[in-house]
């Protein structure tokens, strides 16, 4: 019955259903109080279903296209891709192979083995979303959602003194800037990344949930790192049913908030072995089902002792990989003459 | 189905009167009318003081219901129809309009499954913009995962349209571009409000006899469906029928393509299938399977199920850069 399209309570369905109201078409030039009366229902329950209800005063036939509202035309968004800054990983050759770094307005998955520098990265991309705009930065706040507890606040400043560093060495190359006028100071860094510890899959819902209401509060927000989605999931759920649901639902809520904002989320991901074609084989955390919720995936992986990049799935890049290194300073260029030195 | 009370004001002879006799026995819309015992109802009715007045207006709610139904085709009448509006479109990529028989038929729905990075928005990306270069069609493009990029758009219109890696005239760009909506929706009921919407577009550009919507993409459909699907009501189910009920009657009054993605989950074996289970395979028209070998750019599509081809034929495609 068409009814059950409406998002309204199931005793209101019924209501409707036995008062003969199963197709929408004729729920569509009704009056409020009209439909209160039919149903004996309060006329502010009578409003909230019609608001559900279609209705042709959405199209906008002003400028001849017909367009539903909400919707974009491609050239449209064509142009506003363009506009798009992108959050630098502050590795030039993950930069690169990202077009330019981590886009707004997606949601990008990156995983990897223990140790590999998931939890760096997500400290580097809530550091370098606050460079100012003439840095090459987004000049915004970022979320850092910690599930694991490996927020490390020493090592924040650390990367953040780094990143100070480098952008007054640029300032005063390209523009011949003192470092006094620069205006924002490591400890700066620190006040800007807006910290969320969760301790179990409900809290981390319930706080996915609320986002959407804190960044309405809070605009100037342009990353939401989850360090990591997976911990809470991985342990005591026996029903994968139900683990399957609320994940696919928690992606689309980041994907609205990704989309409505214009903002970063990055989520951190763990890995699992798979059994596939005779092997095992290390694959990202959370199955199947999961693997389709991003818009982008990274992983990052070992190769013999340099660490890489590598795009697993985008819908506007190619796959490809690039070496970048973990250093004192944070995520940087691999500098292949160091590792010559390692080795030998 | 409309209430009696609804009916009167069409029908003056379904009065208060009749009304209440039928309110007596639980009958309050058209719909219980249709399910009580018909033979009893007319028993009752000459028992009534105004029984003449009562018949004719049982039989007046039974021509209502007559009047119900879809006219009758025959035969030529389908196939005229088949010729003149159910074409097929391409794909702008060889190896899938081979397999399908020239490409994708307006009027049916088809279902692309496939395993994550196995190029299941990329090909619908291509169709969107194939369709929106070579028939100038309009293409509704639903995305539930903020991966419609208009970049990619861009730069397969210029591979269609000039192989020579001359770039696109940007009026005609522009104009292509322009017909490629992109909707971004991340529940199920606000797509239900997006096709309500389309529908009585569709209805109001039929009628002034401007129809030049092509192709309705959904990606992914699944997205939507598992957050609501394998709770203990059949919510869920219902809706997702509901869903690609309200697909099929759009394509096929509106002769459009609909092109629905699905995600795949481990099947025996740790084969990749179809997610979305039992109830969900017999809904789509034509069914098609993709994957890709590690890192290439060659795609593998099998034929799961298809109303006029032999399931189980593959083939392969390229997707360029």
């Amino acid at each position: 019955m068409e009814v059950g399209r409406l998002p309204i309570s199931a005793a209101l369905k019924g209501k409707l259903v036995s008062a003969g109201y199963t197709s929408l078409s004729l729920l569509s030039s009704l009056s409020p109080s009209h439909l209160a009366r039919d149903l004996n229902i309060s006329e502010n329950e009578a409003l909230d279903i019609l608001k559900h209800a279609p209705h042709d005063g959405r199209i906008d036939t002003s400028s001849g296209h017909h367009i539903i509202s909400g919707a974009q035309t491609a050239w449209d968004m064509l142009h506003e891709e363009e506009l798009l800054t992108r959050i630098t990983t502050s590795s030039v050759e993950i930069d690169n192979i990202l077009g330019g770094g981590i886009s707004c307005r997606e949601v990008t998955e990156i995983g990897g083995v223990p140790g590999i520098g998931k939890t760096q990265l997500g400290i580097q991309l809530a550091v370098n979303v606050q460079l100012p705009v003439h840095c090459g930065g987004l000049g915004g706040k970022a979320i850092y959602i910690d599930t694991e507890g490996s927020f490390m606040v020493e090592r924040v400043l650390q990367i953040a003194e780094a990143c100070w560093d480098d952008m007054l060495a640029n300032n005063a190359i390209s523009q011949n800037v003192h470092a006094g006028q620069v205006g924002m100071q490591p400890k700066d860094f620190l006040e800007n990344i807006l910290y969320f510890r969760v301790c179990s899959y409900t809290e981390q819902i319930a706080l996915i949930n609320y986002l959407d209401k804190f960044i309405s509060e809070h605009r100037d927000v342009k990353i939401v790192v989850v360090d990591s989605i997976t911990f809470h999931f991985r342990q005591d759920f026996e029903d994968m049913a139900l683990r399957t649901r609320l994940l696919s639902g928690m992606a689309l809520k980041l994907m609205k908030l990704a989309k409505k904002f214009c903002l970063a989320v990055v989520l951190l991901n763990q890995v699992t072995t798979k059994y596939a074609e005779g092997s095992f084989q290390l694959t990202l955390a959370l199955g199947d089902s999961w693997s389709h919720a991003c818009t982008n995936r990274i992983i990052l992986y070992w190769n013999g002792n340099e660490r890489y990049a590598y795009i697993d799935k985008s819908p506007s890049l190619r796959s490809a990989s690039a070496p970048y290194a973990v250093t004192a300073r944070g995520i940087r260029n691999n500098v292949s003459n160091c590792k010559r030195i390692k080795l030998m | 189905m409309a209430s009696l009370k609804r009916l009167e004001t069409e029908f003056p002879i379904l009065d208060p009167d009749f009304q209440s006799f039928c309110a007596l026995r639980g009958i309050f819309t058209v719909q219980d009318f249709l399910i009580r015992d018909l033979q009893s109802l007319v028993a009752d009715a000459e028992q009534q003081p105004s029984s003449e007045r009562f018949m004719q207006a049982i039989n007046q709610v039974l021509y209502v219901i007559d009047g119900l139904h879809q006219p009758w085709l025959n035969g030529v009448d389908l196939m005229e129809d088949a010729q003149k509006n159910k074409h097929v479109l391409s794909t702008g990529c060889e190896g899938m309009d081979f397999l399908l028989r020239g490409g994708l038929r307006r009027g049916q729905v088809t279902e692309l499954a496939g395993p994550s990075s196995s190029g299941k928005t990329q090909f619908c990306l291509l169709t969107a913009s194939t369709v929106a270069y070579k028939y100038m069609g309009g293409v509704i493009y639903i995305d539930t995962g903020n991966s419609f990029s208009a970049k990619r758009i861009a730069r397969f219109l210029n591979q269609i349209s000039c192989p020579a890696s001359e770039e696109m005239q940007p009026r005609v760009l522009q104009e292509v571009m322009n017909s490629i909506l992109c909707h971004p929706v991340y529940d199920i009921f606000s797509m239900f409000d997006v096709l309500h919407c389309l529908e009585s577009k569709l209805k109001y550009q039929i009628c002034r006899g401007d129809n030049d919507e092509r192709l309705i993409i959904i990606d992914s459909i699944s997205s939507l469906i598992t957050p609501i699907l394998g709770s203990s009501g059949s919510q869920g189910r219902a809706l997702m029928v509901s869903a690609m009920s309200l697909l099929k009657k759009l394509a096929h009054e509106y002769n459009l393509v609909v092109l629905v993605t699905n995600h795949t989950v481990g099947g025996d074996g740790g084969i990749p299938k179809p997610a979305l289970g039992v109830s969900w395979k017999t809904l789509p028209h034509v069914r098609l399977l993709l994957s890709r070998d590690c890192g290439s750019n060659t795609y593998q599509v099998s034929l799961l199920k298809h109303p006029s081809i032999a399931s189980g034929k593959a083939a392969k495609f390229i997707i360029n850069d």
